[in-house]
Parts: structure tokens; C-alpha cells; sequence
């Protein structure tokens, strides 16, 4: 079995049998949970924002307020991931909203990357925290075919990866990709 | 969202098909597989449904840019390390609150966009402090200290602890931005007191650097209008090693004529009088 949007942390093992309260229903493991997920988070953040010391901002602040709410969080109800991944996409969205109604005077060093231009730029958000959340294999995959524009035969020689799987890995990937963008247009409802 | 995880069991027909039209996403088909994808169309319309719905994906995609892998720093990890341990401190402000500095920040790297994660911080910071009390009349003020942005400093801890931060923003009084420094008066005597403002679209901050006040001790900043009105700006405890905070108070810059530090009766411990912003 292949999680797609899945687990992408550098600790292995099934986080989501693992309870993320190590003491009890108050207790948030802070740690254990920025070690499993902090990666994912910071991806998230930095490919939405564009701006890496503000995206650390942002997963800082994520584990704040699960740290804060974190006696209403309810393993019956989801992962701590799919959770802290809710609690970053509201700060990420508060962030690029502010920043989108005040604009700052920065040297030109200090200038952050332009983000894309795309139609709405919340969809950019929704796709940055969907890639985030593929596992790491599947994000290679799909960003190695789509966002950088190679052939599946070119993805094969540079990593060894039979065409076949990174096909399978990116179908499954686009998959995710869709169902996550409509399940935030539906919240958005 | 809900994390997903592909088909199990899925037949080799199945895999099949998932890997043409990932092909065919990409415009990747070799000549027989193009034939071998166009019979499998043929008899499974569901493909056809799959490949728009897919391709509206793909779409996004091509406007995204570039995907900047990363891995968490460590000052990162210890700063999220010390999120359980500041947060301790009982929560009076609910959960929506962002610490803007109640947790450390990295006061080495740059801020891309100046004050943006600042400014983000209004959308939250606004109900919770814009409670301005009207008149001069003082009272026993109820410290809540979780709602100090404030830091101490422990031996080896400095690296970790919110400061003023980096600035490029310079100008007069009421300069967005900008960091000013006022003058406190009135401290008694050991006490180390050092203060900026900092205007903002969403109000003035405090930036207070204090060493010296009894330990354990709770002392809150109002920050006081020119029409007298007073402004909740946030409370802290004395410690045995400085204190640096940060607190935000709903009003702007312009408006403020003062602002003081006082103990948990009311009394001043210190005032800044702070100077008119030029209009």
C-alpha cells in the first residue's frame, strides 16, 4: 500500500497508529509531531509564501495553536497531521492576506520571490498544501513531470525509478491533488 | 482533506490504465501506447472523465512555478521545541491567538517581507486587545500573564528570545514600521528599562527590553491615548534575567500620547511620554 498523501517526515513508522498525545488527551507531543511533520509543514508554507523566514513563522505558529487547542483535538476525527496541516493553512492564509493588503518597502536582497501568477491565488495555496502532503516520492515524481516539464523516461535515468512506477506514482499523486482541491472548495462553501 | 491512499488489490489492468493516463497527462504516450490508450477509451468512458478531471489538476500545476524542497533548521526545531514549555502559562486569550512573540523567533534571518507576518497577526490580535478602557480610573488590573509577549533570558538562551527586530524601515515618529525609541521615567532605582514603538496599520507595538523588577512579579503596559483613553497592551512577569517583550495595543501610533508600565495595583512603575506624530 502506497499512502499518497500520506506521511512525508524523516522519522519512519505509521504515525497514525501512534497516538499523537503522548500525555493523554492534553498532551500534545510537540516534538514528536515537528519531527514526523514538521517537513511537510515547512514545504507547505515556504512553496505558498515564498518567503522562507516568514514560512518558519508559520509552522512556529501552527504548533502554538495546537499546543493552545490542543484538548480539543480528536484522533476519532482525523490525524494529528491532517489537523496541523488545517491549523497552518488558516496562519499561511491570514499571512498572505496581510501581505497582499499592506505592502512593505524591502531592500532588494531582502525582496521576496514573486509568487506565480495564477488566476486565484488561494488555488495556489490549495496546491502548494496538497503537494506538501503527498508523500515524498509521489511529490518527486509529480513535480519532476509537471512542474519542471521532463519526460517520465528522463525522471527514470535521473533516479533509477522505472517509467511504469513514476507513472503509477503521479496518476495516484494527480488523484490526491483533485480530491484535496475539491474538498477545500467544498470548506470554502 | 482526508489523506488518501490508492486502491489496494487493483489489478493489473487497473494499473494499466492509471499509468496511460498519467502518460497522457504529460503527453509522454509512445506510438502504440496511444493505440492501446485510444481502445481502452473505447470501452471504459470513464477514462475520458478521469483524464478532464485530472487535467484541470494538471493545469494548476503548470501555473505553480517551481517546488522548493526543504527540510526544517534547527533553530526552527528548537524554537518549535520551546513551544510546549512557553505556552505553559495559563491561556486567557483562546486558542486563535498568534504568539507573535510569546515563543522565540529567529532574529538571524531576514525578514523577507518586513512586517508582513506581523501584520498578519492582526486579523486575530484585534478582539483580544481591543478591549480600551475608557478614563483615566485605575484598578486593580488582572494579570494574565499568558498574555505577555515576553520572554526571559536564561544563560545560553539568547539566541532563542524575541528582540526587536531587524529593521530597514526608518523615518519620523509614526513612520510604519519604523522602530522609535522612548524614554521611560519614573523606574525605581536598579530597575533596567529600555523601550522602542513601532507604528503599525493595526495599532503600536511596545518593544521592551527590562531587567530588575522583582521576580515573579506581574506588571502590565497600557498604553494611553491622547484623549486619555487607556489601551490593554499586555502584562508580564518579573524575572531574575532580563525580559524582552513584545505587546500590541489597538490603537495607532498617532493617537498615543504615553505609555506606562504598571504593577498589579495600578501603580506606575514607569511612563514614556511619547512625542506627536507630525501630520
Amino acid at each position: 500500500m502506497i499512502a499518497v498523501m500520506g506521511r512525508a517526515g524523516p522519522v519512519p513508522g505509521r504515525a497514525a497508529d501512534r497516538s499523537p498525545m503522548s500525555e493523554g488527551s492534553s498532551g500534545l507531543d510537540v516534538r514528536a509531531a515537528f519531527v514526523e511533520h514538521g517537513s511537510s509543514l515547512l514545504g507547505f508554507a515556504v512553496n505558498a509564501l515564498r518567503d522562507r523566514a516568514l514560512a518558519e513563522d508559520c509552522v512556529q505558529e501552527t504548533f502554538v495553536r495546537a499546543w493552545r487547542a490542543r484538548d480539543s483535538f480528536d484522533a476519532d476525527r482525523g490525524s494529528v497531521r491532517t489537523w496541523l496541516f488545517a491549523i497552518e493553512r488558516r496562519v499561511v492564509l491570514d499571512v498572505y492576506r496581510a501581505r497582499t493588503r499592506t505592502p512593505s518597502v524591502v531592500p532588494l536582497e531582502h525582496a521576496p520571490d514573486p509568487v506565480a501568477t495564477v488566476a486565484d491565488p488561494l488555488e495556489r495555496l490549495g496546491m502548494a498544501e496538497g503537494l506538501a502532503r503527498l508523500s515524498d516520492d509521489h511529490r518527486a515524481a509529480v513535480v519532476a513531470v509537471h512542474l519542471e516539464g521532463l519526460s517520465y523516461r528522463e525522471v527514470s535515468e535521473r533516479t533509477g525509478v522505472p517509467v511504469a512506477t513514476l507513472r503509477t506514482r503521479v496518476f495516484h499523486a494527480l488523484r490526491a491533488l483533485r480530491t484535496h482541491l475539491d474538498d477545500q472548495e467544498t470548506t470554502d462553501d | 482533506m482526508t489523506d488518501r491512499t490508492p486502491r489496494v488489490g487493483a489489478g493489473d489492468g487497473d494499473a494499466r490504465r492509471d499509468e496511460l493516463v498519467a502518460a497522457a497527462l504529460a503527453d509522454d504516450l509512445s506510438p502504440s501506447e496511444r493505440v492501446e490508450f485510444d481502445e481502452l477509451r473505447a470501452a471504459d468512458p470513464s477514462i475520458d472523465a478521469e483524464l478532464a478531471s485530472l487535467g484541470v489538476v494538471v493545469g494548476g500545476l503548470s501555473s505553480f512555478g517551481r517546488w522548493d524542497d526543504v527540510a526544517p533548521s534547527d533553530r526552527l526545531r528548537e524554537r518549535v521545541d520551546a513551544v510546549g514549555h512557553v505556552a505553559e502559562v495559563p491561556d486567557q486569550r483562546g486558542t486563535d491567538v498568534p504568539l507573535d512573540a510569546d515563543v522565540p523567533r529567529d532574529p538571524d534571518v531576514p525578514r523577507g517581507a518586513g512586517t508582513a507576518s506581523d501584520e498578519a497577526s492582526v486579523t486575530h490580535i484585534g478582539p483580544h486587545v481591543a478591549a480600551a478602557r475608557s478614563g483615566r480610573g485605575r484598578r486593580p488590573l488582572l494579570i494574565a500573564v499568558a498574555a505577555a509577549a515576553c520572554l526571559a533570558i536564561g544563560a545560553g538562551g539568547g539566541v532563542l528570545l524575541a528582540t526587536p527586530r531587524d529593521t530597514v524601515v526608518a523615518g519620523p515618529a509614526g513612520t510604519l514600521g519604523a522602530v522609535e525609541h522612548v524614554d521611560f521615567v519614573g523606574q525605581p532605582a536598579g530597575v533596567d528599562l529600555d523601550g522602542d514603538l513601532v507604528a503599525h496599520t493595526w495599532g503600536t507595538e511596545t518593544v521592551l527590553s527590562v531587567d530588575g523588577l522583582p521576580t515573579g512579579s506581574a506588571f502590565t503596559v497600557v498604553v494611553v491615548g491622547g484623549d486619555g483613553r487607556e489601551y490593554e497592551s499586555g502584562a508580564f512577569l518579573g524575572s531574575d534575567v532580563r525580559v524582552d517583550c513584545r505587546l500590541n495595543a489597538a490603537v495607532l501610533r498617532s493617537d498615543v500620547a504615553s505609555v506606562e508600565i504598571r504593577a498589579a495595583d495600578g501603580h506606575d512603575i514607569a511612563v514614556a511620554s511619547v512625542p506627536p506624530v507630525a501630520s
